[in-house]
């Protein structure tokens, strides 16, 4: 299998010019296993109030006096292997156990068949740990579509007929973001959104409740679940922050020094 | 004992596909490539039976119960005829499948797409207010950007065209990249946690 | 069914869109930097460059997207470029055959010694990556089944190292995977064209030199167009987008009387 078809032209082990990006990922990597193995400085931990958090208690709250469904939605833009689409898996189990013990349907529809896979299988599990494994309907996690306007026309469709009181928007967003956004608006739905996607995050401010700005999506896990390994790598980030912003400062000052300087362009 | 393994697999996976990234050797290529062309395809392959099973099996039980009937059939019709023609007369140029790709999908997705128009239009009328200094500021760049990207900017000043770039380039770009800066990290821990171990949601089940 | 605002702002639009692509105008536009940067740098590259155009959208952008990527293939061959075409989402395989070949035809470039389309290949980040380190493997056969080693034109092409460049159309976040994967990966050159709502996402990339250069929705097109000197979808279609925009602006415009005049009653 691992006939080897390419010319031997470069026979060195490491390339020398993407040291500088080895040195920056090494760094890395030790700051998150740093915080997440070092018992003391996670205990230590403690992150800053997410509104859009706070919001999903009362939304899965609000859905269940109504008697209405959660939509919850990844978007259409990530694969299971996305980091963004693990972080909303994390969610989608928090948000799963609540909605088993409040008896409040949740609907999940998918763009991917391992992502519907996946996400069966954190529900069925967040139904079975909050003590209801009977409450699980398989078939609210579904696969509709691998197109991207076929889902968003999908979704568009089960927000208009079922009327949840609460879509969760959380995920990769590409341009079905505003069209299910809307819809959600229409039927009165609490909207809680979330994406990396820079460009998607303008149309969800304008359109829903609250939004997730970025890694707000990513420490949002934690947050839910209190679980110390993610909040301690949420720490990482900030510290990892810190050190990015330090550097950009130095290299500033020194192209300001000496604008002949390179070393920081790599 | 099964997510154990699939836990291993993941761990050797994320280092080798990390290792490999920063090696120009021959040999490194060449199991990148295996694992690019070969492995992720297969995997991909079987995904897409789980799905169309999955849509079969949820559209097929939701017929019998009698709910939204009339578009779970057309689904399934497209499910069945789209491969079928494709099988039968192929799926080159001037064949059945692209007929009916250019003449109902295109179309289809087109509209689909196009209603984000009217969106827009809905929100921005309705959320697109100046009820505080920053929503104002907000505003007007939006106004600013709008214009100098539409052909009415031949008939303002030239100014415009410069106004927008700056605020392209500045805070808009400042904004960008602290954004894809975060994001970058939150990536990064991530993708860490599920490399060592710690995160496990993504075999189904909890940490 | 009781009509709502947002039905009337509907209702308007349609209007506004449709009467403007009725008067048929095509107005003059002025050149943006950013498209002058892609017509140079497609002018600038030696007759018989390899580049591969990837067609990376969904049928739904098609109206956006296709005026600008069909003036770029058309520059592409008055050059003289030797152009692979691929798809890395499976609906831009019969999109950009399609246009390819139109192209090609106008120009009377020969498929196999001029151009050659690859097809579709799913995974794309898989893709990607392994074109970075064999062609021929990722695509063992053309669109038609044709051997890769029977087309004339890939003879000597093995990876992005024969390749002056790619040109990603698209309409999403596929050339943020072609900049992390290709770009940062392997070096190759990354351009796009791209719907003109994902412009100002690759701010950061085109700053940075990521990305080289972009051309964005039909303004983007429309000027690209007026580059080459000849007509197209996307000078067709300026005063609708045009008039839309207006229209949005005094639909801003109204929301923000009504509220504040609204306010006041309150106050």
């Amino acid at each position: 299998m691992l006939e080897t078809i390419l010319p031997a032209a470069d026979p060195a082990w490491l390339d020398t010019g993407k040291l500088p990006t080895l040195v920056a990922a090494v760094i890395a990597i030790a700051v998150v296993l740093y915080t997440t193995y070092h018992r003391t400085s996670r205990e230590a931990y403690r992150p800053r109030p997410i509104a859009g958090l706070r919001a999903v208690d009362d939304a899965i709250g609000r859905a269940t006096e109504m008697a209405r469904p959660v939509v919850f939605t990844p978007g259409w833009g990530g694969d299971i292997q996305r980091p963004t689409t693990i972080a909303s898996m994390n969610i989608l189990g928090q948000v799963a156990e609540k909605t088993a013990l409040y008896d409040c349907r949740l609907i999940y529809p998918t763009h991917d068949p391992v992502i519907q896979s996946v996400a069966q299988e954190v529900v069925r599990e967040s139904y079975a740990r909050a003590g209801f494994a009977d409450r699980f309907r398989e078939e609210d996690i579904r696969f509709v579509s691998s197109s991207q306007f076929g889902y968003a026309a999908a979704v568009e469709g089960i927000i208009s007929r079922q009327k949840p009181a609460a879509v969760l928007m959380l995920g990769t967003f590409e341009a079905e973001s505003l069209i299910i956004a809307e819809t959600g608006n229409t039927v009165g739905a609490i909207q809680i959104a979330g994406t990396d996607s820079t460009i998607q995050l303008a149309f969800f401010i304008v359109a829903c409740d609250y939004t997730l700005i970025g890694e707000e999506l990513f420490a949002a896990s934690g947050y839910l679940s209190n679980d110390q390994a993610i909040l301690a790598s949420v720490r990482a980030q900030d510290m990892l922050k810190f050190v990015i912003a330090a550097v950009l400062v130095i290299a500033i000052i020194w192209a300001l020094v000496i604008p002949d300087s390179r070393w920081w362009r790599f | 004992m099964s997510r154990r393994l699939a836990q291993i697999i993941c761990a050797i996976f994320g280092v080798v596909m990390f290792l490999l990234f920063f090696s120009p050797h021959p040999a490194a290529r060449t199991i990148a490539l295996t694992i690019t062309t070969e492995y992720w395809q297969v995997i991909y392959a079987f995904a897409l039976i789980v799905g169309a099973v999955s849509f079969l099996r949820v559209n097929v039980k939701n017929i019998q119960r009698g709910q939204d009937s009339g578009y779970r059939i057309i689904s399934l019709i497209g499910l069945v005829a789209m491969p079928t023609v494709a099988i039968i007369w192929g799926i080159g140029a001037n064949t059945p499948f692209m007929w009916i790709f250019e003449n109902i999908q295109v179309p289809l997705q087109s509209t689909v797409f196009a209603l984000l128009a009217f969106f827009v239009a809905s929100a921005s009328f309705r959320g697109f207010r100046a009820r505080s200094l920053p929503a104002a500021i907000l505003l007007i760049s939006a106004v600013v950007i709008l214009l100098s990207r539409s052909w009415v900017e031949g008939q303002f000043a030239s100014g415009l065209i410069a106004t927008a770039d700056w605020i392209r380039s500045y805070p808009s770009m400042a904004a960008r990249r602290a954004i894809l800066i975060g994001i970058g990290l939150g990536s990064l821990t991530t993708s860490l946690r599920v490399i060592v171990g710690i995160e496990r949601t993504w075999l189904g089940g909890g940490r | 069914m009781k009509l709502e605002a947002r039905h009337w702002t509907f209702v308007g639009l349609l209007i506004v869109v449709v009467g403007a692509m009725l008067l048929g105008v095509r107005p003059d536009v002025t050149i943006s930097d950013e498209t002058q940067r892609m017509f140079e740098y497609i002018d600038s590259l030696p007759e018989g460059s390899v580049l591969i155009y990837s067609f990376d959208h969904e049928s739904s952008s098609l109206p956006e997207i296709r005026p600008a990527a069909l003036a770029l293939v058309r520059h592409s061959f008055s050059k003289g470029h030797r152009i692979i075409g691929v798809a890395l989402l499976a609906e831009g395989t019969g999109i950009g055959y399609r246009l390819m070949e139109m192209a090609a035809s106008e120009s009377g470039r020969q498929y196999g010694r001029d151009w050659v389309y690859l097809g579709f290949k799913p995974q794309y980040i898989a893709a990607i990556l392994s074109m970075g380190e064999s062609i021929e493997k990722t695509f063992p056969q053309d669109y038609f089944g044709t051997p890769y080693d029977s087309l004339s034109m890939l003879s000597g092409v093995v990876n992005y190292q024969q390749v002056a460049g790619v040109v990603s159309i698209g309409d999403g976040n596929m050339a943020v995977h072609w900049i992390e994967y290709g770009q940062s990966r392997f070096g190759i050159r990354i351009s796009s064209a791209m719907t003109a709502a994902m412009v100002t996402t690759y701010d950061p990339y085109i700053s940075s030199g990521q990305l080289h250069a972009l051309i964005g929705g039909l303004r983007g097109a429309a000027e690209y167009e007026t580059l080459l000197k000849i007509g197209g979808g996307g000078q067709r279609g300026m005063l609708a987008q045009a008039s839309a925009h207006i229209y949005i602006l005094l639909l801003i415009l109204a929301g923000n009387v009504i509220y504040f005049v609204s306010r006041r009653r309150r106050d």
